[in-house]
Parts: structure tokens; C-alpha cells; sequence
């Protein structure tokens, strides 16, 4: 794990019943860089984001977080790794009958001595830094879907973790949302400097805030590099999906 | 809330009164509601009749009348228990599954898309489910009392060592046909309580999966309190 | 072999749960509010409901006491009832029905929107946030609700006796502790705990492993006031044989 690999996946298979959904994927996350998983609905994407934080155990293989095999630890060592991440999950997952900085400050009541007030300023300071600064007080059901998001930012980067996870953060928002988000996922990459691993569906949002893509289809990973490589990628299954997506925008 | 709760009432009778009803659909319903809710019921009524039993025996043996026993849970087995262990099944199994497929229907725009198909989604989901709930209730209370008086002769005899001849007896002594037809009236009234409580709140689920969980959790409240309350109501009009 | 699968996996999630329940960290915070949430939404239900049953006691029995002369015992015969059979059976239904299925439901949304995993994946135990607290809650609520029944019983049978049947009031008073024990309200008691225990475990459990979207929530719900009403009568039964079935 020296040569720069934040995560190593290693020949990952993980069936549900008959249906493969990861067949042998191996490669390595990068530390310090945002990599893009990219690919179809229902290929697998979020099955090997949630390998990644130890909520699914795969048939066989390998996911290297340091020392710590997530796919075969204990709960305990499991629990030491995921303290080092932070997760935005796809529609937010937070908690409705908390408001919106109850939220934030939830993991903060669990792994921090802080007492009440300073959780509060710690979950106020980590609202403010993805653009809802005044939003401690608000119910959760009041926000919209990209505040959600946000919200859900905000508690996944609040204990200052090592890597954050990004399940579809496009997912369910309209074009100019989903651009806002975008440029917030570059904005914090470019302040915090760690590694984001992203999964979506969304090419545009993936060539904007990538360093790495790798495509996935049908349980293989097709292609993996810089996002030049994979634009120029020789594979038909992702020539085709780059063609049909990159073409829509521009209809001149 | 009440005013809509009317509203959903009239638009039934409505669809009920006014257009043939889906027999087929019905009976259906009633099969489904029949075959599904046997398992539960026998159990139930065996360990009601059982508990019924036990009770009674300590109670009148105080007061020297251990032969009462069979009366006792006779009595209070067919005008009481069965009714209403039938209902508290009824609304535990099919009311509770009534308000969340009517609420995973509405929650996934279906039941719109009925009305935009001018198809009166209360003749469709309701009026069924009406019938097929009054067609099988009074076979399913007729299981009830028999199944309850059987498990509480078996313990009377096995486990309090009383004589099953007299226990038998003093219970067909107490009862009479009509109050089996009484009993019938009563869990048929249940059964529509019970099915028009669970389709309103499926029809007024709010959206997403807590929608869905709050009103199948509002049917059965529901449900259980009218229930209670309308049971007073007809065991004065029949007893009283 | 499917029932037994599921009834092991049922054992291994309340080991789990009693696991938490033993060792600290305790929320307890989270533990009062889900109690106090959970009291105070049954509160209405449960004497809503017993009330009429109370009633209808008084009703029946007074019809079997004019056979024998015996009108003066109704009352004592009532609270017997009540606070043995009455109270604790339709008071865990109530409580299974409002409180249980709200677990089930609250849970089984959490679940389905990620919110159990998030939890875990912020490297913190969602069972002793989420599922601790709400057994608890069913454990000691149900008891307490219970009691609560008992009275708005009790003023049912009062209610038929005297204000509709003419008993006189007196009566129904110096009668209505004749018969009843104090092993009988402890008893009850009992009876209330094991349900609200049953009633705790089978809501969250089919809350926490809900599958298969809005439609699996409200599965989860049918299976909790289901299985939780069953299991209850059945054990009603080997509790009264217990508590109260003086044999031979």
C-alpha cells in the first residue's frame, strides 16, 4: 500500500443469487485525488461503493484501506477505518427527525468530547463551508433536494475524514443543481486536498470533477486511467457510452 | 380530516349502490382474506380458549363452582371473544395489508392515473375488498368459536382436571342459534369497520416510505378503537 | 426450513440487542424521548379502547350475576378482569398497533433511505442508536400504559353499571377490591412486560432488516402488529397458567 493507493480493490466478486454483479475488479484509488466511478444503472457501482465501507461482504477479493481488509475485518477494525471516511449517500440518509445541523452534528456527539456548543459552532462551521451557513436550525423536510446534499456534505466532511465516498451526488437534481454541486465537489477537493471517490452515471459531471475515471459495465471494469485516457479509450461499450452522452447537450 | 373521512364513506356507497359490483373481484378478496388469515386465527383461538379456560378456573373455583367453567367460557367465547378475535386478526392481517397496498398504489401515482382513466378507483380497490371481507367473516368467526371452545375443553380436561361431559353440557346449555347469528352480525359489522378504516387511510397516505408506514400504522389504530367502541354499542343492542 | 431461518436470524438480532442493552454506552437521552414518544401516542388509544371493554364487562356480567343474585360482586368481578386479562391483552394490541408498527415503520423508512447505513458507516452502532432505545421504550411504556388501561377500564365497567344500569354506586365501590389482589395488578404487570418486550424486539427487527422499498415499509408493518399480536396471545396464555392457574 506505499505506492500512492489510498484503496486497493483486488480481484472483488460479489453475487446477488445468480446475478454477478462484480466479477473479478481490481484496481487502486489513488490517495489525494478524485476518482470517478462511472457507468450504466444497475451495474454495480453503488455494490462496490458499499464494499468499500464494509456494508456488503463480497463472494472473494480484496478491499485494501491500509492494513485493514474491509471485505474480511472484524467489526471493530471496520469501525476504526470507517472513522476515516465520510459518505454522502444518494438522497442524503439524514435523519428526519433531526433538523438539518442536528444532522451534522450527530457523528460529532459520538467520536468528539465536544460538549453541546461546540459541536454546534463545529456543525455551523462545516454547513458554511458547502453555502448553508444559516441552516442549523432548519428542519430536515423543509430542504430541497440539493440541500440535502449539502446537508449530507456537510456531515460527511464535519469530523475532517481521510476520504469521502460520493454515492450519485447528481442523482435526482435538476441540470443547474447538479451543476452547483459539481462545482462545490471541485471547490472542496481543491480546499481539503484528500481523496473523493465518486460514482455516478452523469459523464458530464464525471469529466468536470474527475482525476481518474474508471468505467464499469456488467460487473468488469472496462476502462481505468486519467480522464483523457478513457475519453480516448478504444473499448466499443465506452465509446458508445461517452458517444451517447457527450452528443446530447449540443444538438447542433 | 373527519370531513374527508365522510367523503371517502359516500364516494364508497356511492360506487357501491350505483354501478354492478366486480363479483369475481370479490370473491377473490374473500378467498385471499380467507386463506391467508386461517393460519393466524386457529392459533389465536386456541390460546384464547386456552387462557379463557384457566381463567374461569380460577375464578369460580373460589366461589365452589368449577363446573362453570364451561358456561363461563362458552358465554364469553361466542358473544365476545370469537367477534372480536376475528376482528383484532382481521385488521392485524388483511386491514393492515389493505392500507399499504392502497398506499403504495397512491404513492406511486396509480391511483391518479385511474381517475384520469375515469375509472372510480373506490369501485375498483374498495368495493371488493368490502364484499370479500363480508362474504368470508362469518365462516371465519364459525372457526373461531369452534376451535376456541375445543382448546378450551383440552385444558379444562388435561390441565385442570375437570369433567368434559359437564363442560360440554353447561356450554350447549348456555347458548343457542341465535346467539351464533348475533355473533355473526357483530363480526360482519367489524369487517366493514375494519376495511373502510384501512382503504381511507390508503387512500390518504402521504408520500414516500414513511407515508406508507404511517397509514398502514393509522389503519389498525384506527381500526382497533372503532372496534372497541362499536362493540359496546352491539353487544347492548343484542345482550342488552 | 424458511420459518426457522428467519426465527434464527430473529435470535441472533435480540442477542444483539441485549448485547447493547447490558453495556454501556447507553443513550439515554434518545431512550427517555422514544418513551415519553411512544407513552404519549398510545396514551388515547389504549384508553379509548379498554374503556368500551369495561363496559361491556359490566354488561355481560351483570346478566350471569342476575341468575345467581350475586349483583353486588360485579365490580369486584370487572377489576379481576381488567387488571388480569383485559387491560394487559388490549392494551399490548393498542400499543403493538400504534407504538410497535410506528417502530417497525420509522425503522424500516430509515433503512430503506440509507439512514441505518449511513449510520454505520459514520462508525457508529446503529442498533444502540436506533433499536436500543425503542425496546426499551416498548418495555417500559407498556407496563405503564397498562395500568393507565386498567383505570380507563375500570370507569368503563363503572359507567355501564351505574350511570346505565342503575347499580348503585356504593356498591360497585365497596366491592371493587373484594376480590382483587394485589398479586393480580403485579401480575398484570408482568404479563405487560413480557408483551412489551415481544412487542419491542418484533417491531424493530422487522423494521432494521426491511427490504424492497416503500412497499417493503409497509410489509414490515403488517408482519410487526401481526406477528407481535399473535405471539402475545399465545404467551398470554402460559403467563396466566403461570401467574395466576392455581391447578389442582
Amino acid at each position: 500500500m506505499s505506492n500512492g493507493a489510498a484503496i486497493r480493490i483486488e480481484r472483488l466478486c460479489k453475487r446477488f443469487g445468480e446475478h454477478v454483479v462484480l466479477d473479478d475488479v481490481s484496481f487502486d484509488i489513488p490517495r489525494g485525488r478524485t476518482t470517478v466511478i462511472l457507468g450504466p444503472s444497475g451495474t454495480g457501482k453503488s455494490v462496490l461503493l458499499k464494499h468499500i465501507v464494509g456494508l456488503i461482504e463480497p463472494e472473494s477479493g480484496h478491499v485494501w484501506v491500509g492494513d485493514v481488509d474491509m471485505a474480511h475485518a472484524s467489526e471493530r477494525q471496520k469501525q476504526a477505518v470507517r472513522r476515516r471516511f465520510g459518505m454522502l449517500f444518494q438522497d442524503g440518509a439524514l435523519f428526519d427527525s433531526l433538523t438539518a445541523g442536528e444532522n451534522v452534528a450527530f457523528p460529532l456527539k459520538f467520536h468528539t468530547n465536544l460538549d453541546e456548543d461546540g459541536r454546534r459552532a463545529r456543525a455551523t462551521a462545516a454547513l458554511a463551508r458547502v453555502e448553508l451557513p444559516d441552516a442549523y436550525d432548519r428542519p430536515t423536510a423543509s430542504l430541497s433536494g440539493g440541500q440535502r446534499k449539502r446537508v449530507g456534505l456537510a456531515r460527511a466532511i464535519v469530523l475532517e475524514p481521510e476520504v469521502i465516498l460520493f454515492d450519485e451526488p447528481n442523482s435526482g437534481l435538476d441540470p443547474l443543481t447538479s451543476d452547483t454541486i459539481d462545482a462545490l465537489i471541485v471547490r472542496m477537493k481543491a480546499e481539503l486536498g484528500i481523496t473523493f471517490v465518486v460514482i455516478t452515471h452523469d459523464i458530464v459531471s464525471a469529466v468536470r470533477i474527475a482525476d481518474v475515471i474508471g468505467m464499469l459495465h456488467g460487473g468488469h471494469l472496462v476502462a481505468f486511467g486519467s480522464v483523457d485516457a478513457v475519453l480516448r479509450s478504444r473499448e466499443d461499450i465506452v465509446r458508445r457510452f461517452f458517444a451517447r452522452n457527450i452528443t446530447l447537450p449540443d444538438p447542433t | 380530516m373527519t370531513a374527508s373521512f365522510f367523503d371517502f364513506i359516500a364516494a364508497v356507497a356511492v360506487a357501491l349502490l350505483t354501478r354492478r359490483p366486480p363479483l369475481l373481484a370479490s370473491l377473490e378478496e374473500s378467498y385471499r382474506i380467507g386463506v391467508k388469515s386461517l393460519p393466524i386465527l386457529l392459533v389465536i383461538s386456541t390460546f384464547a380458549g386456552t387462557n379463557l379456560a384457566v381463567q374461569g378456573h380460577d375464578a369460580f373455583a373460589p366461589l365452589g363452582g368449577q363446573h362453570l367453567v364451561g358456561m363461563f367460557v362458552a358465554l364469553a367465547g361466542v358473544r365476545e371473544m370469537a367477534p372480536l378475535l376475528v376482528a383484532a386478526m382481521v385488521a392485524a392481517k388483511a386491514g393492515t395489508e389493505m392500507a399499504s397496498q392502497i398506499a403504495v398504489m397512491r404513492i406511486r401515482q396509480q391511483i391518479d392515473a385511474l381517475e384520469v382513466m375515469a375509472i372510480d378507483p373506490h369501485w375498483l380497490l374498495v368495493v371488493p375488498r368490502l364484499l370479500g371481507i363480508v362474504l368470508v367473516l362469518p365462516a371465519l368467526t364459525m372457526i373461531s368459536i369452534f376451535v376456541f371452545l375445543a382448546a378450551a375443553w383440552a385444558v379444562a380436561v388435561a390441565q385442570l382436571g375437570l369433567n368434559g361431559h359437564a363442560f360440554l353440557a353447561l356450554a350447549t346449555d348456555v347458548t343457542e342459534p341465535k346467539d351464533l347469528l348475533a355473533c355473526a352480525i357483530k363480526a360482519l359489522c367489524f369487517g366493514v369497520v375494519i376495511c373502510v378504516a384501512s382503504c381511507f387511510h390508503g387512500f390518504s397516505s402521504r408520500p414516500g416510505p414513511d407515508g406508507v408506514g404511517r397509514a398502514t400504522n393509522a389503519a389498525v389504530v384506527t381500526s382497533a378503537v372503532l372496534c372497541a367502541a362499536v362493540n359496546y354499542v352491539l353487544s347492548e343492542l343484542l345482550y342488552g | 426450513m424458511e420459518p426457522l431461518i428467519a426465527l434464527g436470524r430473529f435470535g441472533l438480532f435480540s442477542a444483539a440487542v441485549w448485547w447493547r442493552i447490558v453495556t454501556p454506552r447507553w443513550e439515554v437521552q434518545e431512550t427517555l424521548r422514544q418513551t415519553w414518544g411512544v407513552s404519549i401516542r398510545c396514551l388515547l388509544p389504549v384508553a379509548a379502547t379498554v374503556f368500551p371493554f369495561g363496559m361491556v364487562m359490566s354488561l355481560q356480567g351483570l346478566q350471569i350475576f342476575d341468575l345467581f343474585g350475586a349483583q353486588r360482586l360485579l365490580s369486584s368481578l370487572v377489576s379481576v378482569a381488567v387488571f388480569r386479562e383485559l387491560s394487559p391483552v388490549m392494551a399490548t394490541a393498542l400499543v403493538a398497533a400504534q407504538g410497535g408498527s410506528s417502530f417497525a415503520a420509522e425503522l424500516g423508512a430509515m433503512r430503506i433511505k440509507e439512514e441505518i447505513d449511513a449510520t454505520t458507516v459514520m462508525a457508529i452502532d446503529p442498533i444502540r442508536v436506533h433499536v436500543v432505545p425503542r425496546v426499551i421504550a416498548a418495555l417500559v411504556a407498556t407496563p405503564v400504559l397498562g395500568l393507565i388501561g386498567s383505570a380507563s377500564g375500570i370507569a368503563g365497567g363503572y359507567v355501564t353499571a351505574v350511570w346505565l344500569k342503575g347499580e348503585p354506586a356504593g356498591t360497585w365501590w365497596a366491592n371493587l377490591w373484594a376480590l382483587t389482589q394485589l398479586s393480580d395488578v403485579l401480575g398484570g404487570a408482568v404479563k405487560c412486560l413480557v408483551f412489551g418486550a415481544i412487542i419491542g424486539f418484533v417491531s424493530c427487527y422487522n423494521g432494521y432488516n426491511a427490504s424492497g422499498g416503500a412497499a417493503g415499509v409497509g410489509r414490515a408493518v403488517n408482519d410487526t402488529v401481526v406477528t407481535a399480536t399473535t405471539s402475545a396471545v399465545v404467551a398470554n396464555y402460559f403467563l396466566t397458567t403461570v401467574l395466576f392457574g392455581s391447578v389442582g
